[in-house]
């Protein structure tokens, strides 16, 4: 049986909204900066705004998560963040050991632009197990 | 800790979704507390116990470890 309350309910389809709104402007930043810096003289200012311009739409879902966040109940609540801790540990212990895998045993480079990707995946991941947990 | 929520909510011929309409919470919250799964916070005690018209002793009591710890 799935959620009823029309709160939750609402909360949930505020958040799928205002995630498709930042997640089409991220697509946006990402081929507008790539756009940007296309040959070989671009010059270092436009390079760095194309490279940072993602993190506006970034921030727009980090604050539609926060909102999210804030309209969970409190059980809801515990699970968002139990998850992100589990996921907070395994990226920190992860990118930490392989940091030391890269240097120590010539691992392959690892850019550090899938550190947050890799945040939001096992958070999600960790959140689907520990309902789990709970059902 | 151990609750009489399930029977309390069987009472009155509520549904766990009735409750948590009633709670302002999810469904599953409902569930986890039922099942002892999640204890929930000094505050929303409190508001199950308003709803059922009880105390928060006449509802929710240490487990039985618990207690012989005591």
């Amino acid at each position: 049986m799935g959620e009823t309350n029309p709160r939750i309910i609402s909360n949930g389809r505020r958040y799928m909204g205002n995630m498709a709104v930042a997640s089409v402007l991220y697509t946006a930043a990402v081929f507008g900066g790539a756009f940007a810096i296309r040959g070989d003289n671009t010059p270092q200012w436009v390079a760095i705004g194309a490279a940072l311009l993602p993190l506006l739409p970034a921030l727009l879902m980090l604050r539609a998560y926060l909102i999210f966040l804030n309209g969970l109940d409190e059980f809801q609540r515990r699970i968002q963040t139990d998850a992100m801790l589990v996921s907070a540990a395994v990226v920190g212990f992860g990118s930490f050991a392989y940091g030391f895998l890269e240097e120590w045993a010539n691992f392959p480079h690892l850019p550090l632009i899938w550190v947050f990707p890799a945040l939001i995946g096992i958070w999600g991941l960790a959140a689907c197990i520990i309902r789990l947990r709970y059902k | 800790m151990r609750n009489r929520l399930k029977v309390l909510r069987a009472e009155r011929n509520w549904s766990q979704a009735d409750l948590a309409d009633k709670l302002d919470v999810s469904r599953q919250s409902v569930n986890a507390i039922e099942t002892g799964k999640y204890d929930p916070s000094l505050p929303l005690a409190f508001k199950i116990a308003q709803v059922f018209g009880l105390s928060i002793e006449q509802i929710f009591s240490a487990d039985e470890a618990a207690q012989a710890a005591e």
